[in-house]
């Protein structure tokens, strides 16, 4: 007999509001950009070099806003210095996120120092006023680039990147475990809980980047630049992830969906909220409708090539990856623990725990991305435009040696 | 040489005399500024604080006295935690609750609840809002009203629908529930922070000075017996009246129970009342499926609600709110 949907004759609440389903989403972005930045390097993908220096700067900038959601949530967000101090490792999942968090901003900052490391040196050395200084200070004194030392560097990198992926799994992972590793919350406490978060964060990662790369190379530098190539191999990349992304969706429904398979309070809360609930739509059209239009959308190969189509197809993706945030975090608290009936939850718009909060989160991405577009060697022509630009508002002597850029292949 | 030296040093030194007499001079006002608050009575600052402040005033709030009221924020050891919460620096525990028993502690306190002798008169759930300063909304503990049975065809039957005779086979069955103090508890094992530990004697408490508020522990426990306290913003729960045990008396809900129905003891004394009734009368947990091992036990409780929510076996007739809409204000 499944739950009686309606109000709730009980005292329960959904704990966990929208900025706990948006912090697996951030981490999710972040976990799969990392990915995709690491294509070239650890997967021997040279086609994804040119994105490299771009998935660096979205995934430093969602990382850092990644632990804000949860610190948002928190009732008493001042003591989060007790997450350092009083570490309840291994056993609270929460408190072994904060150390593989920490760990990852550590990597993230040492990625973008080496990444943008020979750039940095190049705008050091040609660039004149606050951004020589500023380039200066980045390269953090080390200028040698001889090639034992880009040598080196190129290890770094890799170690780096190799060492990153790794953390990737284990920071998205953890974080399904958050929910996986709580036995009372029947549709979270769950093995697939892991694999399905880790999976989903990658399809959203390289939906992300194809965004930010459409948009950020295609609307910021030139609509030239944005090469096919690229776009056609990323949304390739989509599509082998969102049928591995299908699949564990299924086997998810097949053990808590089908009354025949799943245990009684799993199916009796899968029923009454997805199966004609208040989430029906948000499963069953966000998020699998949306990722299986997009992955049909895949199959064609104008649609791989258009920067536009392969652009729609990567909205639907993060579309319905929120979606799937949004019926785990949600979906799962709706089922009571105690009372009969379901809880009933819409976000508040103002306040504590609301969708104003969320979008000031965002809005804090948007802005870390933009400082790092601005103040990081990401493009060379931006570069060049840079180094004209400061040598033309001080009247100095061109530097007589100009073809490092090129020696560097930058 | 010398004589061209001697003025300069004198300038220097005459500086030197200047700004030390001036460092001097600074350093005393700093220290008469520091000093001056703990010169002054300590009344005098009590009294400049407010006394009641707008959200604070008992008569436009009266859902909470105490942590937030200046009248009773008066440093008589009861705002404490280090000594109300652990009095004899018993050890805690954040994991590994096995040692607990290896450590042959003194005390294992638990509670046991006849459902025989209960009322439903509710009389508890006022008690510990009383003792515990519990805001409005959230509930330490509280008693649910269940039905169990059916309207059943009987001959003899009292009530008549289109001629045909039925009678009322069902059972009002009240249960309350409070924490489990669970001997292996999820939400102790899941805090971030060890804010939430379980003591040698068993009982499980939140220290309300180290939650950071992600009610991680609010979700893990099965029994929904934690909430995130409105006023104090961090996990709240039943704490057995710890204050009070730690005294030698027994939990506010335990003295107020007309019935007798709460049944309050030390499970490691076999003369205990609650020993003799363990020992005496079958009795359930409720949800042992989740492996907690609570510490609650029910005699006369029917396996159907100690197990599982199932509207129609079990059906809850009343219970204290009906909790429309969870992002509704606390009123």
């Amino acid at each position: 007999m499944p739950l009686q949907s309606g109000s709730l004759l009980g005292l329960e609440h959904v704990y966990w509001g929208i900025l706990i389903v948006i912090y697996p989403y951030l981490s999710g972005l972040v976990a799969g950009s990392f990915i995709v930045g690491s294509l070239s390097k650890v997967f021997g993908a040279k086609q994804f070099e040119p994105l490299a220096k771009l998935a660096a700067i979205v995934t430093l900038a969602f990382l850092l806003i990644a632990a804000l959601a949860p610190l948002a949530d928190a009732r008493q967000p001042s003591r989060f210095l007790e997450l350092y101090s009083r570490p309840h490792v291994p056993y609270a999942p929460m408190g072994l996120f904060t150390l593989i968090w920490t760990t990852y901003v550590l990597l993230a900052l040492a990625e973008t120092y080496f990444i943008f490391r020979q750039g940095n040196i190049y705008m050091a050395e040609h660039a004149s006023g606050w951004r020589r200084t500023w380039h200066r200070w980045l390269t953090l004194g080390w200028r040698n680039v001889s090639p034992k030392a880009l040598h080196r560097e190129h290890v770094v990198l890799l170690f780096l990147a190799g060492f990153g992926i790794f953390l990737a799994f284990a920071f998205h992972g953890y974080i399904g475990f958050i929910f996986g590793a709580l036995k009372a919350r029947h549709l979270w406490s769950n093995p697939l809980m892991m694999p399905l978060f880790i999976v989903s964060a990658i399809v959203s990662g390289i939906a992300l980047m194809i965004i930010a790369y459409v948009g950020i190379v295609g609307g910021l530098v030139s609509r030239k630049k944005v090469d096919p190539k690229i776009v056609s191999g990323l949304t390739n990349l989509l599509m082998w992830t969102i049928f591995v992304d299908l699949f564990l969706d299924i086997v998810d429904f097949l053990n808590s969906g089908v009354q025949a398979y799943a245990s009684g309070p799993v199916y009796d809360g899968f029923h009454a909220i997805f199966m004609g609930g208040p989430l029906t739509f948000m499963y069953w059209g966000l998020q699998l409708g949306f990722l299986t239009v997009a992955l049909i959308m895949t199959f064609f190969p104008a649609v791989r090539r258009s920067r536009w189509w392969a652009s729609v197809a990567s909205l639907l993706v993060l579309i319905s990856v929120y979606a799937m945030r949004y019926d785990t975090v949600i979906g799962g608290q709706l089922q009571p623990k105690v009372s009969q009936g379901l809880v009933q939850y819409s976000p508040p718009w103002l306040g504590h725990d609301s969708v104003q909060t969320v979008i000031g989160i965002f809005a804090i991405a948007v802005l870390l991305i933009a400082l790092q577009l601005l103040l990081l060697p990401w493009d060379e022509s931006w570069m060049e435009h840079w180094v004209h630009h400061s040598q033309a508002t001080r009247v100095r002597p061109k530097p007589q040696h100009a073809t490092i850029a090129e020696k560097e292949g930058l | 040489m010398a004589t061209e030296d001697s003025p300069v040093s004198d300038a220097a030194h005459s500086d030197v005399s200047a700004s030390r007499k001036d460092a001097v001079l600074k350093g005393v006002v700093v220290g008469i500024g520091i000093s001056l608050p703990l010169i002054l009575p300590h009344k005098a600052r009590a009294i400049s604080k407010p006394t009641v402040g707008p959200h604070v005033n008992p008569a436009k709030n009266m859902s909470w006295e105490g942590w937030d009221n200046a009248r009773l924020d008066i440093p008589d050891g009861w705002d404490n935690w280090q000594t109300i919460l652990n009095p004899d620096h018993l050890p805690i525990y954040h994991d590994q609750f096995q040692r607990i028993d290896q450590s042959h502690p003194k005390h294992h306190w638990v509670m046991v609840i006849d459902l025989r002798r209960c009322i439903g008169c509710q009389s508890c759930v006022v008690a510990c809002k009383s003792e515990n300063n519990v805001p409005l909304g959230v509930y330490r503990t509280w008693v649910d009203v269940y039905q169990t049975g059916d309207t059943v065809p009987d001959p003899d039957g009292d009530i008549v629908v289109d001629g045909e005779r039925y009678r009322q086979d069902v059972r009002v069955m009240n249960v309350p529930k409070l924490c489990n103090h669970c001997d292996d508890p999820p939400c102790v094992d899941v805090c971030p922070v060890k804010a939430t530990y379980k003591r040698e004697d068993g009982i499980v408490l939140v220290d309300p000075e180290l939650c950071i508020g992600c009610g991680t522990c609010v979700n893990a426990c099965p029994y929904d017996a934690r909430f995130l306290n409105p006023v104090s913003h961090t996990a709240d729960k039943c704490t057995f009246c710890v204050e009070r045990v730690d005294e030698g008396l027994l939990p506010a809900c335990v003295t107020t129970c007309v019935g007798r129905a709460r049944i309050f003891g030390d499970a490691n004394d076999p003369d205990s009342e609650v020993s003799h009734l363990l020992a005496e009368y079958p009795h359930v947990v409720r949800h042992p499926d989740f492996g907690t091992n609570p510490q609650v036990f029910y005699i006369g409780m029917s396996g159907e609600i100690s197990t599982i929510d199932d509207p129609s076996i079990q059906h809850m007739v009343f219970t204290y709110t009906s909790n429309a809409d969870s992002t509704l204000a606390v009123k």
